[in-house]
């Protein structure tokens, strides 16, 4: 049977953790707004059905909104829900700076580099998201 | 609908999503945003922020599990990646100069096309192995992994890369360009150009989806697409469904899979044909 690199091993384990991690967050968020019993938990059918609705509740729509709702004392449990969500958004990301890595650390300079440039093309795209 | 049946029925879907995403190499919109917009009478802005979510989720969660038994091949997903990311960026760039009708037209034709050459080789378990390709041996675009299914090691190698990596850029432009997912493109460039069994490009089409989508990903939370109440049970549904999904494509033929593939690939260029025609579609 062959057996995965150790390249493939972090990525997977990287992916794996991104992704438990974001369940974790996102999970205990939820929960703790659905026990808060904020009105909106129980109009959630009402609440996304159109973007006037959906303001009812705190979208995130920045890094900075979120730590922010998270600085409150108690936090905002929906800025931790967001929180996991964010970690579930950046791990591929991680996954490509894990596989330069890991390539550059087994020898393998033209992987190293092409993952380097995956990399590099997805920031320059959040970059540009970021300038509107 | 009551918000516990609502949920629970979201939660549901998002694992049937997230399932068929793991096995067909698909990030789970196509599935998604008809059936939020459709049945549950979602925002469509919201429904899209969801379904960017649900593809990262359905990589993350199948991509990790494909890559311990090497399924996923992170060479070629990082090789093809360069395609797809730049060829995102390249259309991104031209959305708005470039009539996107005529790209969705000529773009339904070849899925067309490529639907009736699929159908012929419906039953054909593992390709048959092409010639060396210079790229191919440059890059190390090969592998091995077990197949469960077939019971045994199987060897393969990437042919016609040129052409694979030059749809996987057209791929990726249109995605830019239209801000729809690529998956079901990755999986036929892979299958059909590159000759890879189905199984791998499958798997490695759903390493890749995480990456290209996650370009894409910043630009929905910062428009607050991303609804958290929405977003959070599909996000938990697809990672679970993933997970399900993995152990199940173990265990099936290429051909089951690629006879599965088939009606997502007719329905792709059947929508995309209409679109370019300006005829819509919810």
């Amino acid at each position: 049977m062959s057996a995965p690199t150790s390249v493939e091993r972090l990525i997977a384990r990287l992916l794996l953790l991104g992704g438990l991690l974001s369940v974790g967050l996102v999970l205990s968020g939820l929960i703790v707004y659905a026990v808060q019993g904020h009105p909106e938990a129980r109009e959630i059918v009402r609440v996304v059905h159109n973007r006037e609705a959906g303001r009812a509740v705190d979208v995130f729509t920045s890094l900075g909104d979120v730590r922010r709702a998270l600085a409150q004392r108690p936090p905002d449990p929906l800025a931790v829900t967001a929180l996991g969500l964010v970690c579930l958004l950046a791990t591929p990301v991680l996954g490509v700076a894990a596989a330069s890595l890991a390539f550059w650390r087994a020898g393998d300079r033209d992987y190293a580099a092409i993952a380097s440039i995956v990399l590099g093309m997805l920031l320059l795209s959040f970059a540009l998201a970021a300038g509107g | 609908m009551s918000p516990l049946a609502f949920v629970a029925a979201l939660f549901a879907t998002s694992v049937v999503a997230g399932g068929a995403g793991a096995v067909l190499g698909l990030g789970g919109g196509i599935l998604l945003i008809p059936i939020l917009t459709l049945f549950f009478g979602v925002d469509l802005h919201y429904a899209m922020g969801a379904s960017i979510v649900s593809v990262i989720a359905t990589s993350s969660g199948a991509a990790a599990a494909y890559l311990r038994t090497s399924l996923s091949n992170v060479r070629i997903g990082l090789f093809l990646a360069l395609a797809t990311v730049s060829g995102a960026l390249v259309g991104a760039a031209l959305a708005g100069v470039v009539p996107a009708r005529v790209l969705q037209l000529l773009l339904g034709l070849a899925l067309a096309y490529s639907t009736v050459t699929t159908l012929r080789q419906l039953r054909v378990e593992l390709p048959e192995p092409g010639g060396a390709d210079p790229l191919a041996l440059r890059f190390g675009l090969e592998g091995t992994y077990f197949d469960a299914a077939l019971d045994r090691d199987v060897k393969y190698r990437a042919s016609r890369v040129a052409l694979g990596f030059g749809a996987m850029a057209g791929a990726g432009m249109l995605s830019g360009l239209l801000g729809i997912g690529s998956g079901a493109f990755k999986v036929l460039a892979m299958d059909h150009f590159m000759r890879l069994p189905m199984k791998v490009s499958t798997a490695t089409s759903n390493f890749m989806i995480g990456i290209t989508s996650a370009a894409s990903a910043g630009i929905y939370f910062a428009r607050g697409d991303i609804h958290p109440l929405l977003a959070a049970p599909v996000a938990v549904g697809v990672l679970v469904g993933a997970a399900a999904g993995t152990r199940l494509m173990a265990r099936l033929r290429n051909s089951t899979i690629r006879k599965a593939f088939l009606p997502v690939l007719g329905w792709l260029a059947v929508s995309m044909i209409l679109r370019g025609l300006g005829i819509g579609l919810p």
